[in-house]
């Protein structure tokens, strides 16, 4: 947990600055907080104290790769219980989160007196937020990580399958007769280019829109990955280019 | 002044919520600050009010969640946290 304390000072009276903050929102400042609800008010007259339940609902951008653990939707609430004590000058508010609060939970008390400097035209506020995360972040970076490596594993499966086939269908092609081969080195040559490109951008379409998803972050995760791959499918290329120049300087020697 | 008001989670409770805001206002700074008043007026605007708030609140399924925030930091304690060990009491 974490304690964030700050103080400042209004030159406006207690009485102004109480009655303001009943309608503090919209500002401009404050664009995050879209909507204001009361849900519950009592007043005690004897003791001259009015509280008040109100629901902040507050719309944030958030960043695309965590909107994958918090929803679609970026609203949130915010709970707030006040307490204004009419005698002693002083209104109380506290506040916590109620969404995303198994991630992070901030339980926030803001008291505004008058200020002791000028207690008639000034007011003294001071804010006092204990911040809490629950979840480690390189827990939430971990499980990213973990599922993106999976989304990249299935994709490259399929990558694989594609170009196994095509060098399946080589393999055939290379078997058959001799004279065959001649004439179709070039149309086996060309489809293999057809078919491992669009095996490829199958893979980049679906690479990327992992990347999206994800952020940074995971970029040296998948980058590791596609290294491997890369390296892997340069290695059968060139195990293949060998394989078609042997091929054609068999067909030439076996003339002569 | 209408359109400097915050409006409601639920856009159809705003007219109402904006209602009940304008009569609190007043009642606040012309009443309750200056010591005048002995009871929390506004209280037909509230109910109308707070009728379409709960109805919401139960549709966009957000009674759970509050009902939870309650249970942590209950109104009757100024939405003070209760203290952990209090919890556990309870629970024994």
């Amino acid at each position: 947990m974490k304690i964030f304390t700050s103080e400042q000072q209004f030159d406006y009276s207690w009485e102004h600055v109480s009655a303001a903050n009943w309608q503090k929102y919209p500002n401009e400042v404050s664009t995050h907080v879209v909507a204001v609800d009361v849900l519950r008010r009592e007043f005690y007259p004897d003791t001259g104290i009015l509280k008040t339940e109100r629901l902040i609902t507050c719309k944030q951008p958030i960043p695309k790769w965590l909107s994958c653990l918090t929803g679609g939707d970026n609203k949130s609430f915010v709970r707030e219980v006040s307490t204004v004590d009419r005698n002693n000058k002083t209104l109380t508010m506290k506040s916590c989160n109620m969404t995303y609060n198994n991630l992070l939970k901030v339980y926030e008390t803001v008291v505004y007196t008058p200020d002791p400097s000028d207690p008639l035209n000034k007011t003294k506020f001071s804010q006092t937020a204990e911040v809490t995360a629950y979840a480690n972040f390189q827990r939430i970076c971990d499980k990213i990580e973990d599922w993106s490596v999976e989304r990249f594993g299935q994709n490259a499966i399929k990558g694989k399958q594609g170009f196994d086939s095509v060098l399946k269908k080589l393999d055939i092609k290379w078997n058959s007769t001799i004279d065959e081969l001649t004439d179709k080195t070039s149309v086996v040559l060309k489809e293999v280019t057809e078919k491992t490109t669009v095996v490829f951008d199958d893979m980049n379409a679906k690479t990327s829109k992992v990347l999206e998803e994800v952020n940074n972050k995971t970029n040296e995760v998948l980058n590791d990955t596609t290294d491997a791959i890369n390296e892997k499918t340069q290695s059968v290329l060139t195990i293949l280019t060998r394989k078609v120049k042997e091929g054609i300087f068999h067909k030439g020697s076996g003339n002569n | 002044m209408g359109n400097l008001m915050s409006t409601s989670f639920a856009p159809e409770c705003t007219p109402l919520k904006q209602k009940y805001d304008g009569c609190f206002n007043e009642w606040y700074s012309e009443k309750f600050l200056k010591g005048k008043s002995t009871t929390n007026e506004c209280e037909d605007l509230w109910f109308e009010y707070q009728e379409c708030v709960k109805k919401h609140m139960t549709e966009q399924k957000l009674d759970k969640m509050l009902d939870d925030a309650r249970k942590e930091a209950p109104f009757e304690n100024g939405g003070a946290l209760l203290n952990p060990d209090d919890e556990k009491n309870k629970k024994k």
